[in-house]
């Protein structure tokens, strides 16, 4: 019984991987969503969205309001939320041991993004 | 009020395998969360939890295997929480690219692709092919036991590489005890149990012919002696000998006898490379000894007894015999192929003929499965009546069946399969 439900299991797993793979092939080009308009959006104002409620981050030259995807970032809070309000491509860049995040992440990015990141910009 | 032995027995192993994972997932339940994704994270701690219980049942050490239930109850559970640990782990990256789904399929395949240069997926998808293979590799037969030992550790390194990939996605507060816990297990069962840390010094003082496939052999304690019950097995590893080979390898063997001074007979019977070398096994090779292990009539009452042996399986209750008379009637019900192929056959008959307690019912059965519902007793003969059974699995199967339909309840039923893949 275990030995068919290992081998059924593990079938249908690859089943499963390879409809991940062809959906992702056959998906017309990449779907960007939608953009909010491209604003500049200046340090200081980056500064006050600083909590885990309303949790701006700039990162390679564009911020991202990161609120909504705070509770499914897999580390633990405290390694994320102190980077809310701040410029975290570093922190982005540098995640594991120098790695930088994955394709994955990067992927998920532009869904958050609201404007461009203007450090010395006038208020 | 106090926990009787048995109920701890009973019941250990199904708690720790239902409180465990539990915890866990208590620990880190994910909340607010779109529920694909909560999915995905609870069957990753899931199957987290039942690969450590699976873990902690691989180790021989006869305390916990007695609080355990015994080494056999031990590795069948070892086997069902491995298999669904691993099953939970298979749905784990599903479900979490299943919720990226539909907000794109790109993102989809982002969140399982193993060619994602990052090493929190590369280490979750070796953790999960290394389990793979292991796991084959225990469903697949005629594999070597030597070799498939060494692939089953595969399983070992799968669960290590598996929470480096928790600790490489950031996930490291409950993550590094478990580490610690995984590792610990490891190590305990590969210095104690693989490298015979726990094993007691023995020599083999005799060997002697049982049949033209059987041999009884009788291993003199070096140091202080194991502690053993008659009806209980040993793991032991047989060294070189002047002329034979030993495997070096712990192997289960029941004790046929112990005796006095702490010497034990072990009936082997070649069934596998390893065994079938032992039948030239001469006095003098070294053997390391750990147990024991198992009891198959550890919790015997005053009722009287049915005791059915298929083969080699008539070895715990030869043990049995030979410790002294019986205290309750006791049928023996022996099946064997043929009359030269059964080891203790005309022992069992002496012993029948001066206790009048024991009534041996001795069957040649050929190469088929014989007509069990001739050779059982009737069920009114059952009534009241423990039955200890021991043989080869399909045996075994058979006549829990037809027992069964005799009305014999399932705890009236004792068996033990000595299956230890």
């Amino acid at each position: 019984m275990m030995r068919k439900l290992y081998f059924a299991s593990t079938a249908t797993f690859w089943i499963v991987v390879l409809g991940f793979w062809a959906g992702s092939a056959l998906t017309p080009g990449v779907q960007q969503p939608a953009v909010a308009a491209d604003r500049d959006i200046t340090a200081a104002e980056l500064a006050r969205h600083a909590t885990p409620a309303d949790c701006w981050m700039a990162i390679r030259g564009a911020v991202y309001d990161l609120s909504p995807y705070l509770p499914d970032h897999p580390s633990r809070p405290s390694i994320i939320e102190p980077w809310c309000g701040k410029e975290a491509t570093e922190a982005y860049a540098t995640k594991t041991k120098g790695r930088a995040h994955s394709g994955e992440a990067d992927a998920m990015l532009p869904k958050y993004r609201i404007g461009r990141f203007a450090p010395g910009g006038a208020q | 009020m106090a926990i009787s032995a048995s109920t701890l027995q009973r019941w250990s192993i199904p708690l720790l395998a239902f409180a465990v994972p539990l915890g866990f997932v208590v620990w880190a339940f994910p909340t607010g969360l779109a529920p694909l994704r909560a999915a995905g994270i609870v069957t990753g701690w899931l199957g987290c939890g039942l690969l450590l219980v699976s873990l902690l049942l691989m180790l021989r050490e006869p305390r916990l295997a007695f609080w355990l239930g015994g080494l056999e109850r031990m590795y069948r559970w070892h086997h069902l929480t491995g298999v669904a640990a691993y099953v939970l782990l298979l749905l784990h990256p599903l479900a979490l690219a299943a919720n990226a789904w539909p907000a794109s399929r790109l993102l989809a395949w982002q969140t399982l692709s193993p060619v994602t240069e990052s090493w929190p997926v590369w280490s979750g998808w070796l953790g999960l092919l290394l389990l793979m293979v292991g796991l084959a590799t225990t469903f697949i037969p005629g594999i070597r036991y030597g070799v498939w030992r060494w692939l089953h550790a595969l399983l070992g390194l799968g669960v290590v590489v598996g929470l480096l990939h928790l600790i490489l996605l950031g996930i490291d507060e409950p993550v590094l005890p478990i580490l610690a816990v995984a590792t610990a297990i490891l190590g305990w069962r590969l210095l104690r149990g693989d490298l015979g840390l726990a094993a007691r010094p023995y020599v083999v003082a005799a060997a002697r012919r049982l049949t033209g496939q059987a041999v009884e052999i009788e291993l003199r304690p070096l140091a202080d002696p194991v502690a053993v019950t008659p009806g209980q097995f040993v793991l032991v590893a047989f060294a070189h000998g002047p002329v034979y080979r030993g495997c070096g390898e712990f192997h289960p063997f029941t004790i046929s006898a112990i005796d006095r001074d702490g010497a034990l007979r072990l009936a082997v019977k070649a069934l596998g490379d390893c065994t079938r070398r032992m039948l030239s096994i001469e006095p003098g090779v070294a053997a390391r000894v750990i147990g024991g292990f198992g009891g198959l009539l550890g919790n015997a009452g005053a009722a009287p007894q049915l005791w059915i042996a298929g083969g080699i399986g008539v070895t715990p209750f030869v043990a049995l015999l030979n410790d002294g008379p019986l205290l309750r009637p006791v049928r023996l019900v022996y099946l064997y192929r043929r009359e030269d192929d059964a080891t203790y056959l005309s022992e069992l008959r002496a012993i029948a003929a001066s206790d009048p307690r024991l009534t041996l019912q001795a069957i040649a059965t050929g190469n088929d499965l014989p007509d069990l519902d001739r050779l059982l007793p009737a069920a009114s003969d059952l009534s009241g009546v423990e039955c200890y059974l021991c043989g080869p699995a399909g045996l075994v199967a058979a006549l829990q069946r037809a027992l069964g339909a005799r009305g014999v309840a399932a705890q009236h039923i004792h068996f033990e399969n000595f299956e230890f893949r």
